[in-house]
């Protein structure tokens, strides 16, 4: 075993790969939180007068809360006051072409391994990069607005498009629905938005690539999504974070709407920075994301692969209000050192034959803590509800805890509800299977850890899956070989 | 720290602790009862604010001006009460308590089993050594006040080696003329190598009046011995029970609890807690509730597995009709030291009413890496195919469905030890399914 106890050393002591600091100019807020930074954030964005109302709405619902006590871990003291909350690149021209881009921001996401110039040419998929809360680039915009899609920032549909905002922000997630949400409301820097028109099959991915870089700025994305009727979108979100000291706040909030017929596809590859071994530093990931099926037959999926943040805290939810609406959610949840995850999700049985299936992998080493929450609803009139559970745990290593907490709460009598979980460690008979026939340890993990997970990274599409993969090799380098 | 609510029954059993005389009991108990209070002064009653409250608000069961002043006196124990309880063609000892008071004569026991009254038994050398030592009185609200101001309840305990031939069946009896909240407090010790089955049966009479119980069952389990507790709970309309139960469990000791829970009691609360102090434990937890009319049942369970190569097994069934509430909420806890832990949790349900709720949360907290820890829990309904397979075989609808509950409940009462036990569960289960069409 001792081969084991030196892989599982190698991860907890594995640091952060992707760690540097941009130089870039920035035009920030004052430090602090009051109904001044509201408005100069909203006056920052020339925002109409509903949308600093709404903020100022938030920012009261802000100060009404206190911070949760109810979760499976400490939560870390926040000062909120210490915290500029608004920062963005100076150049405020549009681009054309990635040529006019700044070429240290390009050379960031080449250190990413997430060219946009090859993206472009060879995945065709259209990249909105948000670079610290200000939207830089947008690719194949054009190709999209011939079919009628509009994907740009949050700001920018503000200005552009403030009658479907104003329709559709906050109807998901409300301004009061949590202390993280609040704040997200009433600071949000920027985001993305899209729009599906009725019918239309979106033909590529759409992804938006997140980094936080300003010192001391935490980082308050809005996501808005819209699929009308009959129409279906993918979309996909990764982060990545530079290395710094201090613990960084992420409370971003994404809200998707999916109507009649309509399909929306939301994937996450999250890897911040998750402190060093000591658990000094990395980033708070509270994020509020919650999809509602509102017309029938609709379907909205969740997939997450969450490898990096000292502290993931999300369940990311779907209501499903129209008859016949599916909603799903598959998550890998990766680990070490300090890290704490509390993740999982939260499905409403409203309408009638509404199924969800949720399939939750946790991963835990080191000192770490992974929880998986997860809640299922069904309501009275959610005739013939259908939910199917499944979580598993494995741990790597004897100091790092799984813990499930899944909650059913059911009143209807045909609905169906499955729950079923388990946490084991890796088996020693699958490892000496896997060793008669040649395997060395170290590939006989990795190939026991794809396993495990791969039920989820199915789920991803093809160009994430490979990014996904990758990250959870570097991950759990060592132990996968 | 949550919020107190502020009802007169709270200023009540503070006056209550202050008037209580504890002189002349045991310094162990005093203390005992003095840190149970100052812990509930500052609990209160706990508000759904509290995680372990969540599904449960005890606020309106606790409304009614009771009566708390210790033991009731006066109170006649008629024969219909022990009726209720009796089990046919079960061959037992029996001992009845009446609101929680030992009552006499009582039936001949063999020597190496002692019963007592608490407080009789008070300078009792096991009674001193346990009481109170598996009881977390500052996390568990009922179990603190209990504590502070329990009035009298049973000491057991059964010799080292011995092994009891037939069941000791317990009669928990409780009347009253005016509303009565009632503590009673249990210890019972089962010493290395011993073997002991006991069922204690709890019922009510059925007055206007209401009765709250609050009582607390402490469980030693020593070195070897093995300890069967089934526990049938069918009091009437207008009881409130909580109950809870502390289990220690020693070396390679194995405790089985069975816990039955039947329609009319306003309330069921069980709170049940097995700690496996040692190496080498097994424990199986069996339960099946069945609520009818308003009835709300909870049942929390606590698993503690704190040293190496213990296992625990644990299902739960419940059957809900008409506007009842059911929870349950398991939770299995590895401590870091628990390698090689074997756990296994299930919780089925079947929702025959559609006013009917469950809310189940099955909990995992495991801090140890060589462990095989899983649960399961489901929510459905009898199957239309197997309840049309039965009808084009003509059996009745009731007939029908009374059968495919009995097959639901199955897991559960076939692990009842004692053959006249589990047909009495059988059939109290079949009384109640067939009078309730949706």
């Amino acid at each position: 075993m001792e081969t084991n106890d030196q892989i599982i050393q190698d991860i907890t002591s594995q640091e952060y790969e992707f760690g540097f600091i941009t130089d870039i100019e920035m035009d920030r807020a004052p430090v602090g939180l009051n109904e001044d930074t509201i408005r100069f954030i909203s006056q920052k964005k020339n925002e109409p007068e509903w949308m600093l109302n709404w903020r100022l709405k938030g920012y009261e619902a802000f100060l009404r809360q206190d911070m949760p006590i109810w979760q499976n871990f400490k939560l870390p003291h926040i000062n909120l006051q210490g915290i500029s909350y608004y920062a963005a690149p100076k150049t405020k021209k549009k681009f054309n072409s990635l040529d006019e881009i700044d070429p240290e921001l390009l050379a960031t996401f080449e250190k990413l391994g997430i060219p946009l110039n090859e993206q472009k040419a060879l995945s065709g998929v259209a990249v909105d990069a948000v670079f610290d809360s200000i939207s830089v680039a947008t690719t194949y915009k054009e190709k999209l607005s011939e079919l009628g899609i509009i994907f740009c920032s949050f700001g920018e549909a503000v200005q552009e498009h403030p009658e479907l905002v104003r329709k559709y922000v906050g109807s998901v997630v409300p301004h009061s629905d949590n202390i993280f949400a609040s704040l997200n409301t009433a600071v949000f820097s920027d985001g993305s938005f899209v729009y599906i028109p009725k019918g239309v099959r979106c033909p590529m991915e759409l992804s938006t690539y997140f980094r936080i870089n300003a010192e001391n700025t935490g980082q308050f994305e809005r996501t808005l999504i819209i699929a009308d009727e009959g129409s279906y979108v993918s979309y996909l979100e990764g982060c990545t974070a530079p290395m710094r000291d201090e613990n960084q706040l992420h409370a971003a909030v994404v809200e998707l709407i999916a109507l009649e017929g309509a399909e929306i596809k939301y994937s996450t590859v999250q890897n911040w920075y998750p402190g060093d071994k000591e658990g000094r530093g990395g980033i708070y990931n509270f994020v509020t994301k919650r999809g509602v099926c509102r017309g029938a037959n609709s379907k909205i999926s969740w997939t997450q692969v969450e490898t990096g943040s000292a502290i993931t805290w999300k369940y990311p939810g779907v209501i499903l209000q129209g008859d016949n609406s599916v909603g799903e959610f598959y998550s890998i949840a990766v680990t070490k050192n300090k890290q704490i995850a509390d993740t999982g999700t939260k499905m409403f049985h409203i309408g009638r034959n509404t199924k969800s299936r949720i399939i939750s992998k946790g991963i835990s080493a080191g000192h770490s803590n992974n929880s998986y929450r997860g809640l299922v609803q069904v309501g009275p009139k959610a005739e013939n509800a259908r939910n199917f559970t499944q979580c598993d745990s494995l741990l790597l290593g004897s100091e790092c805890s799984a813990n499930t907490f899944p909650y059913i709460e059911t009143k209807n009598n045909t609905a169906m509800v499955e729950h079923e979980a388990t946490t084991s460690k890796i088996g020693e008979d699958q490892i000496f299977y896997l060793n008669q026939r040649g395997i060395n340890t170290e590939k006989a993990v990795a190939l026991i850890v794809n396993g495990y997970v791969k039920e989820v990274l199915n789920q991803l599409p093809m160009e994430f899956a490979v990014e996904a993969q990758k990250l959870l090799s570097i991950t759990l380098e060592g132990s996968v070989g | 720290m949550t919020k107190q609510i502020t009802i007169p029954l709270y200023e009540d059993l503070l006056n209550g602790f202050n008037n209580t005389s504890i002189h002349g009991e045991n310094e162990t108990i005093q203390e005992a009862r003095r840190n149970g209070f100052e812990s509930f002064k500052r609990l209160g009653f706990p508000t759904r604010k509290n995680e372990d409250w969540k599904y449960t608000g005890i606020t309106p069961f606790l409304q009614e001006q009771y009566h708390i002043n210790g033991i009731a006196k006066e109170a006649e124990i008629s024969a219909a009460l022990i009726n209720q309880a009796s089990i046919p063609s079960l061959d037992s000892y029996r001992l009845v308590l009446l609101n929680g008071q030992l009552q006499t004569p009582i039936d001949t026991l063999p020597d190496f089993i002692r019963v007592k009254s608490i407080r009789e038994a008070k300078e009792n050398v096991d009674l001193v050594k346990y009481f109170g030592k598996n009881t977390d009185v500052n996390s568990f609200h009922f179990a603190a006040l209990n504590t502070a101001l329990f009035s009298n309840g049973l000491f057991l305990e059964i010799d080292a080696k011995a092994i009891l031939d037939k069941p000791l069946h317990i009669v928990h009896a409780f009347t009253a003329t005016g509303n009565l909240f009632i503590q009673p407090r249990h210890l019972i010790v089962v010493h290395s190598n011993a073997s002991l089955s006991v069922i204690e049966t709890v019922v009510s009479e059925n007055p206007l009046s209401k009765i709250f119980v609050n009582s607390l069952t402490e469980v030693v389990v020593e070195e070897n011995a093995c300890f069967d507790h089934y526990v049938m709970q069918i009091a009437q309309i207008g009881t409130r029970l909580v109950h809870q139960t502390d289990v220690s469990q020693k070396r390679h000791s194995v405790y089985s609890n069975y816990t039955f829970s039947m329609p009319k009691a306003d309330l069921i609360r069980n709170n049940l807690h097995v700690s496996l102090d040692d190496d080498q434990t097994e424990t199986h937890l069996y339960g099946l509730y069945l609520g009818e009319g308003q009835q709300l049942i909870d049942n929390h369970s606590f698993i503690n597995h704190k040293r190496p190569n213990c296992n625990s097994n644990e299902i739960y069934k419940g059957v809900l009709l008409d506007k009842a509430v059911g929870v349950f909420n398991g939770k299995v806890f590895v401590q870091p030291d628990a390698q090689k832990t074997n756990a296994f949790q299930q919780n089925n349900n079947l929702l025959l009413s559609n006013k009917a709720t469950i809310n189940t949360k099955p909990q995992l907290e495991i801090f140890a890496d060589d462990v095989k820890c899983s649960h399961g829990a489901t929510v459905g309904q009898l199957s239309k195919d197997a309840m049309f397979y039965l009808r084009s075989r003509g059996i009745g609808e009731e007939a029908a469905r009374a059968l495919l509950v009995n097959a639901f409940a199955f897991d559960v009462t076939e692990k009842i030890k004692i053959p006249a036990l589990e047909q009495h569960v059988n059939h109290l289960i079949a009384q109640h399914i067939p009078v309730n069409k949706n």
